[in-house]
């Protein structure tokens, strides 16, 4: 298996702050990976380490087996990367933006490049200080997918993108993938990620606490059961490996870890009129990393950031 | 609602106002130091170099007839008193500095802020455009107080020397009349803030009145014929104020009305316009162009050509002005005993056209220096906008790309310096001064080496500490022409002078360029940026 990244030991402190500690972690080429983590995890710093924008305090990382912070030029030959808040030069267009990138980086399929532009309904003309916010975003996806780079560094790479565009980036993620490219995909939209990455990982103040595919993770965690009764609420909190009962009404939530016999015996004999159960969401596996009660409806994923 | 709730809402609507005030009035402050030593070193240095009345007799014959020197500074007024010439000395150089100092501060507020995505936080809070406008103003004005109040109170503290006895009222009168240019240009500033669609256009905007206004009072310097333009242009009113002697404050009155028009009108233009938006519409979707977009270095060339032409501009007429009244300005200074002294401590020894040459074209030189560092500035600007990121995370070195800004910066040092000798012969020429291109190229080059070496020490800054090398490498340069002003009129101690950078180059055209000092210089220079360029490559990127 060609690994297309390989991080070692990564670290990196500031004078009071670690901003990542030991990070260890592999990417398989032709993978996606979706990178997850609140806001001030250190996704960011993770890849601006991994483009030597930064320097590591101790630890390695390699792209497509080239050293990245001591061989940075050959990495990035490798490498496109879209930054979550762009920063451009306001005085150029978009099209000479593209232009300009396209040049020192080198490799560019001009013909991929307008169909993109064609995909994102993207505008080439104006003057890049003239552009909104998801049109910034727009020019620099286009500007990293246009080279078809083996490896695709994405820090949160829809802010500011339209449901619309969201849907033309995911058509993007899939051609790269079918494509033979590797997807290193930061983010905290999780459905993105849920909908794009084979394999998860989850960072949280800097330290790495879960990797795996969703499927691994899911049995990590537990069942989601909703249930609708006739008369009254049966009360459930008893029922051996059942977890967070949340009671609305003539409504009960509940978590069920382990086997869900003992809380199907005691349903059946309550009058059920609904029953759902369902395999919970990387939401709800992603607030169980942060501790929080996931049926706390005020809780929400930046809550817990 | 709480009790307290009224006052944090007073402190919310006067936001703008406060982080305005603190941040002008600190600076305002700091050149309230500047030009209350630029005065008191006037003063003291005309007090220890003509001791006599005949001396100073002497010195008012030769300078107030002088039409070369009354052209670059302003007419000159009873030289042959301590006020007179202090008045003189001061008000033509110091209204330009505070002008610049005015128009910059209004357009980094008022447009630099809104440029940034910053004034927007403000918009959204309790206040409106026009009255966020109206806050900056307010806050402009504390700076401008800051700066009035500190000259005010070293002038004063000067003039109440024995040598040199000011009045407390003339103290005060000249503090107002070398604050009312930054004053007026910080008003137009604001104006162009609101009407330009970027601080840079803005900056152009005001660059361009304070440029006219200083040529229109140029000529109506030259030739006392003409002297009533000076009704006609900002800096005019500044001299027509003649502090220290003659006093006229009725010449205040078209520079309170200039302040209060211009402001008046840039509210009025904040209230209407959008945010963001300017009177005139940019055109926000020109022609592609991608010439000079084909690699990093290119694309320095062209992020750096309006800087670029705006800079030469101003050096070709410096340059010009400096050789059209080399004839006459030479006439005038021949047996100054400031000028020859000065002259001689520099290692000149040409008299007549070239000695003056020699001595103005340090200002020159200075000018050059403050490009370089403006360089390291706009470097660092690059940096910490975020904006070169997108370089390198592409295949490309930064070492490379350290050295190919630092050379484009060489380059447009170079090219500025020769343009400098050039318009020196254009102007000096026309007056048939008797100082050929060779000479004056050779002395416009001669004011790269120090320029050259303020890049590579602002660059090894740029490297070890990027947050403060461009401070660190202006403060370099304004340190130096500090020394070299202190020397002239003052006899310094050899290590203080040793300090600065222009000290290590020979006056020319006063006499030959030392080339291998220039070398040295140089290659000192060249050191420091490769030390600076290895340290940029193994540090942290600033970055968003």
């Amino acid at each position: 298996m060609t690994l297309a990244l390989r991080v070692e030991g990564l670290s990196k402190s500031y004078a009071t702050t670690a901003a990542l500690r030991s990070l260890n972690l592999e990417v398989a080429a032709g993978e996606a990976l979706g990178y997850l983590g609140p806001n001030g995890a250190g996704k960011t710093t993770t890849i601006r380490l991994l483009l030597n924008l930064i320097r590591a305090t101790s630890g390695r990382a390699e792209i497509f087996g080239v050293d990245c912070q001591r061989r940075p030029v050959e990495a990035h030959r490798k490498v496109a990367y879209v930054p979550g808040e762009p920063s451009l030069w306001p005085q150029l267009t978009g099209s000479e933006t593209l232009h300009l990138l396209g040049r020192i980086h080198g490799r560019v399929d001009l013909a991929y490049r307008d169909v993109l532009i064609e995909r994102f309904e993207f505008d080439p003309s104006k003057r890049v200080r003239a552009y909104s916010k998801g049109n910034r975003q727009k020019l620099v996806l286009i500007g990293a997918l246009m080279t078809r780079a083996e490896l695709l560094l994405l820090d949160e790479p829809t802010s500011g993108l339209d449901p619309l565009m969201e849907v033309a980036f995911r058509e993007c993620v899939h051609d790269a993938l079918d494509n033979g490219q590797t997807v290193f995909l930061s983010s905290h939209i999780l459905s993105e990620v849920e909908a794009l990455c084979q394999r998860v990982a989850i960072l949280r103040a800097g330290q790495l606490v879960e990797v795996g595919t969703l499927s691994e993770m899911r049995h990590l965690s537990a069942l989601t059961v909703e249930a609708d009764f006739e008369t009254t609420v049966p009360d459930l909190t008893a029922v051996p490996g059942v977890k967070a009962v949340v009671v609305d009404g003539s409504r009960v939530r509940c978590q069920v870890i382990g086997p869900i016999d003992p809380l199907l015996q005691v349903l059946a004999v309550s009058g059920v009129r609904r029953l759902v159960s369902r395999e919970p969401s990387l939401e709800e596996l992603f607030v169980a990393h942060y501790g929080a009660d996931p049926s706390d409806p005020s809780r929400t994923i930046t809550d817990a950031a | 609602m709480p009790p307290d709730a009224s006052v944090d809402d007073q402190a919310a609507a006067n936001v703008v106002v406060i982080r305005t005030a603190r941040r002008t009035a600190r600076s305002g402050a700091l050149w309230g130091v500047v030009f209350g030593g630029y005065v008191a070193l006037s003063a003291a240095g005309y007090a220890s170099l003509y001791p006599t009345p005949a001396a100073r007799a002497k010195l008012a014959d030769s300078f107030e007839a002088n039409a070369g020197l009354a052209a670059l500074v302003g007419t000159a007024r009873h030289l042959e008193t301590v006020a007179g010439f202090t008045a003189w000395r001061s008000l033509g150089v110091l209204s330009v500095a505070g002008a610049v100092w005015g128009l910059f501060g209004a357009t980094r507020v008022l447009r630099g802020e809104e440029d940034a995505g910053r004034w927007e936080l403000y918009l959204t809070g309790q206040t409106t455009r026009g009255r966020a406008a109206v806050q900056a103003l307010v806050g402009l004005l504390a700076g401008l107080g800051a700066l009035w109040a500190v000259t005010a109170v070293i002038v004063s503290v000067e003039g109440s020397m024995s040598t040199v006895r000011f009045s407390t009222t003339g103290s005060l009168f000249l503090a107002v009349s070398l604050v009312a240019g930054a004053a007026m240009f910080m008003s137009v500033g604001a104006l162009a803030a609101e009407v330009a669609t970027s601080r840079r256009s803005a900056n152009g905007i005001g660059a361009a009145v304070l440029g006219a206004s200083f040529l229109i009072r140029m000529v109506a310097d030259s030739s006392s014929n003409v002297g009533w333009l000076r009704w006609a242009s900002p800096l005019g009113w500044c001299e027509e104020l003649r502090p220290l002697g003659g006093s006229r404050p009725l010449a205040l009155v078209p520079v309170v009305m200039l302040i209060v028009t211009a402001s008046v009108a840039a509210v009025a233009v904040a209230r209407r316009r959008d945010v963001g938006a300017g009177l005139f519409g940019g055109n926000d979707a020109p022609a592609p162009s991608t010439a000079l977009l084909s690699g990093p270095a290119t694309l320095a060339v062209r992020l750096v050509r309006p800087v670029a032409i705006g800079w030469f501009a101003g050096l070709a007429v410096l340059g010009f002005v400096i050789g059209l009244v080399a004839q006459s300005a030479a006439a005038a200074i021949s047996g100054s005993a400031s000028v020859t002294s000065a002259v001689e401590r520099l290692g000149g020894h040409r008299g007549g056209a070239a000695a003056y040459l020699g001595i103005a074209l340090l200002s020159a030189a200075a000018l050059v220096a403050f490009v370089a560092a403006g360089q390291i500035g706009a470097t660092w600007g690059e940096e910490s906008a975020g904006r070169t990121d997108n370089l390198f995370v592409q295949p490309l070195s930064r070492r490379g790309w350290l050295a190919g800004r630092l050379a484009v910066a060489a380059g447009l040092v170079t090219a500025g310096s020769v343009i400098t000798g050039i318009a020196t012969w254009v102007g000096a020429a026309s007056q048939d001064s008797g100082v050929g291109l060779g000479q004056l190229l050779a002395a416009g080059v001669n004011t790269a080496p120090p320029a050259l070496f303020v890049l590579g020490a602002g660059a090894l800054a740029y490297g070890l500490r990027p947050r403060i090398a461009p401070t660190f490498t202006f403060a370099l340069v304004a340190w130096s022409l500090l020394v070299e002003f202190a020397a002239s009129v003052v006899h310094a101690n050899h290590w203080l002078i040793d300090t600065s950078v222009l000290a290590h180059m020979t006056p020319a055209p006063a006499a030959d360029p030392n080339w291998s000092a220039g070398a040295a210089l140089v290659c000192l220079g060249l050191l420091a940026a490769g030390a600076g360029v290895a340290l940029f490559d193994r540090r942290d990127l600033a970055g968003a």
